[in-house]
């Protein structure tokens, strides 16, 4: 178990490099921020004194170092275009974020695992094809859609929810069902075609013949072996939620990671870009390895090395 | 499977719990009611000194912060923290500032308070924004006394209180104190409303400062939301959860109008037209001739009509109204004519050309088609480029874009601003236009401080350069806004807001 944790560590720490690494290469290949951040007839002399002002005269091997020197310490820069600290930027954004994929995660599971388990146990009836139907199209509507009609419906018509914004739960329903409608249409299949694989393994045949309840066999025997796919893509669909699900927060004017992240891009802000890139990795980072410990939860036969 | 079970029950609770609390819906009385206006950006820097956009962080600052002087909707200048101002000879402005002005701090506003603010505009970094003192060559700031300044200038200058309109005099102590990250999040001014609340990225609270020295505004609670998604926030609007709405696109204008809101239209300053570029890699476009076939090609009131849903008109003028030239009028549409014009330049079968757009400017590829099929009509044979912002920018500081290129600019009313843009070399010249007649005009007008004789220069530049064209001339960029039935409010065409001109209906 130590073994394996070094071991992860020290792979996180490659992975985080190399993720620093090439966003900061990428970022820069975009070109030069100066040209968006100066007034539209600011001087060569007025950009250049900029460009020295932000550090982006030194070079790049000189400006890398000292990012990662700073970032170990905990220190990710400051916003070009905000003038705030980076940390402070990503720590105001993190927990409506983190809220939002909370709680459309655990709607998204609410959803999947119950109807997954359902239809194939009921496979091949008008129950199964009018699910996997249904999530077939959740799956293929667009997102952004289905957060407008939400809207058009209960907030614009109905007045019951908020159309968009940060404050109560209120403003969290809306939102939350947008991005879970997606990731459950996803699962339910996943979890439908990872029950009917193990109904007809061998080890369930045996169980069934040895007088075992149904409930037991369904819940202790072929539920558990049936979640193992699962638990990896749904360890998938919640770092992609963490790190931030931008058309999302978009349509609902959410205050989140992901619309700081493309308003970055947008402007250039090259150390905000590196932080925003640098904490999904670590999330991605973290997901994976909880993700591994679950496989032992579920699975004795796993162990970790 | 014990531990899955209570962890799913405990998870499940919590869920549960967070979906069951009750949202907070105040009450307002009809007169105390905030209002909130939703922009599709974030407030970005509440530092008066690093400015550079319009709405809505320009309209916070308008708001927290006062100039000397105020810029009227029509471009004129109004007095704020100058009450009066004379110039005593060529190069040397006279101001009266206002007494009994303070600061939200308990600061004094006085002439100090401008030298301190003055010097640190045109320090690093937030010289690369503000536009004083290279607009206007302004060189010292001259404390007469208390409350009366004198401004001098390297050149005579027309343009010292168009500028000075940009120039926001924070509480001079606590700028000089404070650090400029602190600064760009706790402003200290003596404006018509102060900060109550800043959430970045989510909303912007501000609350009226009921001293305020033209008087407390009406609205006492302004709040300005990001809702970048245009459908969203015109959703807001007509859920009335949200009373105005700025930057509405055309193909979306119609939906502001609800039984809780209105639409606006406004006929907006920026001049939108393709930009020729004369030494970019079409050679023929240096041919004055060719520039002027490209504008005799293309049916601009057509696409007005079609594409802009007959939201705004045809540019009369590189100058916007009312300081345009009245005997110009548009080129008229005759393929014919721009045939001849192309034959006589030695070109009867066109030649290609490349049409280029920045991918973050609206209708940029649907109008650069349409350019291109008329252009195709005279024989010319267009291909397409979208660019990113970034290289977009970079191809036009450095006039190096290919062919022509959509673009809209100087959206403001001052003819000396808008006809310097164009002289040989300046740094927003991106066709790489230079004519030396033009130029003099230009200069001898912006230094001409005679009001009819430099009406008079700036009519000729306005002639020469309306014929040579180095642009092909489209249509002033059209605003819509959406605001509530319950409240009124003359909405500007630089897109700025003034909250503090708000009235309940």
């Amino acid at each position: 178990m130590i073994f394996f944790l070094i071991k992860r560590f020290l792979q996180a720490v490659l992975v985080l490099v190399g993720v620093s690494f090439s966003t900061f290469i990428v970022a820069h290949l975009t070109g030069d921020p100066v040209e968006l951040m100066a007034r539209e007839n600011a001087s060569l002399e007025d950009k250049q004194a900029l460009r020295e002002f932000l550090g982006l005269d030194r070079p790049l091997a000189e400006q890398y170092l000292t990012f990662v020197g700073k970032a170990v310490q905990g220190d990710l820069g400051y916003s070009f275009v905000q003038r705030a600290s980076v940390t402070e930027l990503i720590a105001e954004r993190l927990p409506a974020t983190l809220e939002l994929a909370a709680a459309g995660f655990l709607l998204a599971l609410l959803i999947s695992v119950p109807l997954g388990i359902i239809i194939a146990l009921k496979r091949n009836t008008v129950w199964d094809v009018v699910v996997t139907a249904l999530a077939m199209v959740g799956q293929a509507a667009p997102g952004f859609w289905i957060g407008l009609m939400l809207v058009v419906l209960f907030a614009v018509e109905l007045k019951w929810l908020p159309v968009s914004g940060y404050g109560g739960p209120m403003y969290l329903i809306l939102p939350a069902i947008t991005l879970a409608l997606q990731s459950a249409a996803r699962l339910t299949r996943l979890v439908r075609a990872s029950m009917l694989e193990v109904l007809n393994a061998d080890y369930i045949r045996t169980a069934r013949s040895k007088g075992l309840r149904e409930r037991t066999v369904l819940f202790i025997h072929a539920f558990r072996s049936a979640m193992i796919p699962v638990v990896t893509m749904a360890g998938l669909e919640l770092a992609e939620l963490v790190s931030g699900a931008f058309i999302t927060e978009t349509i609902f004017a959410w205050p989140g990671v992901g619309r700081l992240a493309v308003n970055a891009v947008y402007q250039r802000d090259f150390p905000l870009i590196q932080g925003v890139v640098l904490l999904a990795a670590v999330f991605f980072v973290l997901i994976n390895f909880l993700v591994d410990v679950l496989y032992v939860v579920i699975d004795p036969r796993v162990k970790l090395k | 499977m014990r531990l899955n079970r209570r962890w799913a029950t405990r998870l499940f609770t919590v869920a549960a719990l967070s979906l069951t609390l009750p949202g907070l819906t105040p009450v307002w009385a009809q007169d105390a009611k905030p209002v909130i206006i939703a922009s599709s950006e974030d407030v970005i820097s509440l530092d008066p000194h690093m400015l550079d956009s319009n709405n809505p962080t320009g309209s916070v600052i308008w708001s927290i912060f006062d100039s000397l002087v105020r810029r009227g909707p029509d471009g004129a200048s109004v007095p704020r923290l100058a009450t009066e101002w004379t110039r005593m000879d060529d190069l040397t402005w006279r101001f009266t500032l206002r007494q009994g002005v303070t600061f939200s701090n308990g600061e004094a506003f006085n002439a100090q308070a401008v030298v301190v603010n003055f010097a640190r505009m045109n320090t690093a970094p937030f010289n690369s924004v503000q536009q004083l003192h290279d607009q206007t060559g302004l060189k010292e700031v001259r404390v007469i006394d208390d409350y009366t300044i004198e401004l001098v200038t390297e050149k005579p200058t027309v343009n010292m209180l168009y500028w000075l309109a940009e120039a926001f005099i924070a509480a001079p102590a606590y700028i000089t104190d404070t650090s400029p990250d602190a600064v760009a999040s706790a402003p200290v001014g003596s404006g018509p409303y102060v900060l109550a609340e800043w959430k970045r990225g989510d909303s912007l609270k501000l609350t009226a400062n009921e001293n305020y020295w033209g008087g407390a505004p009406a609205v006492k609670t302004v709040i300005f939301r990001a809702v970048p998604e245009v459908s969203s926030r015109l959703n807001e609007l007509r859920a009335g959860t949200v009373d105005m709405v700025v930057g509405i696109t055309p193909d979306s204008a119609d939906q502001a109008n609800s039984d809780v809101s209105d639409l606006v239209k406004i006929e907006g300053l920026r001049k939108m037209h393709m930009g020729i570029s004369i030494k970019g890699e079409q050679p023929a476009l240096a041919d004055p001739r060719v520039r002027q076939a490209l504008n005799y090609a293309v049916d601009v009131p057509t696409i007005v009509a079609s594409l802009m849903g007959g939201s705004t008109s045809p540019l009369l003028s590189i100058v916007n109204p009312p300081n345009n030239n009245p005997a110009l009028v548009p080129f008229a549409y005759d393929p014919e004519k721009a045939k001849a014009l192309l034959a006589e330049a030695g070109f009867p079968d066109g030649f290609p050309l490349t049409i280029q757009w920045s991918t973050r400017f609206d209708g940029g590829k649907e109008v650069s088609e349409v350019v291109g099929a008329y252009l195709e009509q005279v024989g010319i044979k267009p291909s397409y480029e979208a660019m990113e912002i970034g290289q977009f920018r970079e191809g036009l500081s450095k006039a190096s874009l290919k062919g022509i290129y959509f673009q809209g600019w100087a959206a403001l009313i001052n003819p000396s601003v808008e006809l310097v843009i164009l002289t040989c070399g300046h740094v927003d010249n991106s066709s790489g236009y230079c004519n030396p007649d033009y130029d003099k005009l230009v200069i001898e007008a912006s230094q001409t401080l005679d009001d009819a004789a430099r009406q008079k220069l700036e009519f000729a530049a306005q002639e020469i350069i309306w014929n040579d064209a180095p642009w092909l001339y489209l249509w002033r960029l059209p605003s819509f806004f959406g605001i509530s039935k319950t409240l009124s409010y003359d909405f500007r065409a630089d897109n700025y807001l003034e909250p503090y001109l708000i009235t309940y209906k």
